[in-house]
């Protein structure tokens, strides 16, 4: 009971915060008499959102198709990544401004070019998420497998332990906090990805994924549905987040017995 | 419309915009015109009108804003932030249809441009045999939605307009939207046997390079809009006559744009410009039937609520010469 008097009162003053932005938003438009296609107020946003519910279900499931295998490759190439930088200096210095090259590319720039590499579909969106995902699991990774305490790295050395040993017994289970923080940042951004992707690669004849939606209500000056389409991304974005959130926060009891 | 959001986001949009070399004109009245693409071929009609100083002839000066991708046409013209647009009549109708007070003053294209190029050696001679290979379109236009609803397109993959012909000249198997007036020229200059199939022969056809005003403009300033009506029909009769100066101003506009593509783009453009309506009644002819045609088509295709779109309200010809 307390715990949830403590989760109203946790969840309350942002959902006020909602409800007023709401309010506002709506006034502003019936007040300034703001014609839809410029800005939608939120109850056309609703309407438009309830009326094409089917359409956008479908299509952020398959978004998130595409963001999550996108998310799945990057953390199981970034790890192997990071394996590699944590066993040489030499490899992590040549290598690692390469890492941060995928970070700054202008992915909107570099999609075209990957979908004529890849191809069109599935594949091209995957490839998008992971491109625009893997950074932040080498970065976060990286660091838990170097930064390790010292005295510990002394007493494996004491006992005389191998490299596997002082990898896998010590370096590994040591990064496990880290390797779940990049995975949160890069939940987000394996949504992000989905969507650029589907701009370019889209998925075929007759499945269409948000980033096909918010082309298509753009160019149709469709700006309720465009809005709808928008929540559903950030929704998307978000329900990741927290399943990436509370997979970590599990395992992390589990592993170490705290949360992060 | 007063928000300072508004202002804000149209003057983020004005220093976006590519555009042309201030003019030495004296106190002429002064109006901007926001293309739908970066200066092309397609948009002959109003620079040939600047470089021959037919605007000017009718007393006001007008300022030719280059577009470019997702160009927010429309917007800008509804909401009075540039007197004049230029867009096509699927788009207008799409307006209409969200409250948008925009109005078609004159047609450019009677034949729109657009087409799907296939490879010759795919043996396809008809949009609707489509069969069997990847076809790039974009989402954006009507077209594409109306081909969709249209035809079965068996084991057809529609993918997105890549923007360019690169994959079209490594797959045989691989069909993309165009203008009929550009693509097929590009890719033939490329080395690929294209056949470029026209839209406009199934049957769909929205007028192409529509120059489009608000409701406030045309109800406040006729006399402005009548000027810049004349000037542009009259600008594409000489375009068509004789494009080379402004094709030298286009391309020094948008060098991406070589005169030989340009030229090829006016040759390609004049029967579709001027077609046997344009000829009997003048270029820039619109009729009602053509405008409810496209309305009816719309609707059919699930894209627009045809009650939501008073056809008679979408253009008027009143301004034509």
């Amino acid at each position: 009971m307390q715990r949830l008097l403590a989760l109203a009162s946790g969840g309350l003053p942002p959902l006020l915060f909602f409800l007023l932005v709401l309010c506002a938003w709506q006034g502003a438009v019936t007040l300034f008499d703001i014609k839809p296609f410029l800005l939608p107020g939120p109850l056309l946003v609703a309407r438009a959102a309830a009326e094409n519910l089917p359409r956008l279900l479908s299509a952020a499931l398959l978004t998130a198709v595409g963001a999550l295998l996108g998310l799945c490759l990057s953390l199981a190439f970034g790890f192997l990544v990071s394996l590699l930088f944590s066993q040489s200096r030499l490899i992590e210095r040549s290598l690692y401004p390469y890492a941060i090259f995928l970070q700054t590319v202008p992915i909107v720039a570099v999609a075209p070019l990957i979908v004529l590499w890849i191809g069109y579909g599935l594949p091209g969106v995957v490839a998008v998420a992971f491109i625009l995902s893997l950074f932040p699991v080498i970065a976060n990774t990286t660091a838990g497998l170097t930064r390790v305490d010292p005295r510990l790295l002394d007493l494996f050395a004491l006992n005389n332990a191998s490299r596997w040993q002082v990898l896998f017994r010590l370096r590994v289970p040591g990064a496990v906090p880290q390797m779940l923080t990049g995975a949160r940042i890069s939940s987000g951004l394996s949504v992000i990805g989905a969507i650029v992707g589907e701009f370019f690669a889209g998925y075929g004849t007759r499945d269409f994924g948000l980033g096909y939606l918010i082309i298509l209500t753009n160019g149709q000056a469709r700006t309720d549905y465009l809005f709808a389409c928008i929540l559903f991304c950030t929704l998307l974005g978000l329900s990741i987040f927290t399943a990436v959130g509370a997979l970590s926060g599990f395992l992390l009891r589990r592993w170490t017995g705290t949360t992060n | 419309m007063s928000l300072p959001m508004l202002a804000l986001l149209a003057g983020l949009l004005a220093a976006c915009s590519p555009r042309e070399e201030e003019p030495a004109a004296g106190a002429l009245p002064r109006v901007q015109l926001a293309l739908n693409w970066f200066p092309e071929a397609e948009h002959g009609g109003f620079y040939a009108a600047r470089v021959h100083g037919l605007y000017e002839a009718r007393g006001v000066d007008v300022d030719i804003l280059g577009g470019g991708p997702d160009a927010p046409v429309i917007q800008r013209v509804a909401t009075g932030e540039v007197a004049f647009g230029v867009t096509n009549a699927d788009d207008v109708l799409y307006a209409r249809a969200r409250q948008a007070p925009v109005v078609a003053l004159m047609a450019s294209y009677q034949v729109n441009p657009r087409c799907i190029m296939v490879h010759r050696a795919s043996g396809i001679e008809e949009i609707g045999r489509i069969e069997g290979i990847t076809l790039a379109m974009s989402q954006r236009p009507a077209y594409s939605h109306y081909l969709r609803w249209k035809y079965p397109f068996k084991d057809v993959r529609i993918v997105p307009y890549p923007g360019n012909v690169t994959r079209f000249l490594m797959d045989e198997d691989f069909a993309q939207q165009g203008y009929v007036t550009s693509e097929p020229f590009v890719a033939r200059a490329r080395g690929a046997d294209p056949r470029a199939l026209l839209v406009a022969d199934i049957g769909f056809n929205p007028y192409a390079t529509v120059l489009v005003a608000s409701e406030a403009t045309i109800a406040g300033n006729p006399g402005l809009v009548a000027a810049v009506v004349g000037g542009s029909v009259e600008g594409w009769e000489k375009y068509l006559e004789d494009p080379g100066p402004t094709n030298r101003r286009i391309h020094a506009l948008n060098p991406e744009m070589s005169l030989e593509v340009l030229a090829y783009g006016a040759e390609a453009s004049t029967p579709l410009v001027l077609d046997a309506v344009a000829r009997e009644k003048g270029i820039g002819a619109m009729t009602l039937e053509r405008w409810r045609e496209l309305c009816s088509q719309m609707s059919d295709a699930g894209l627009i609520e045809a009650e939501e779109v008073a056809v008679e309200a979408a253009f008027t010809l009143r301004f034509l010469p």
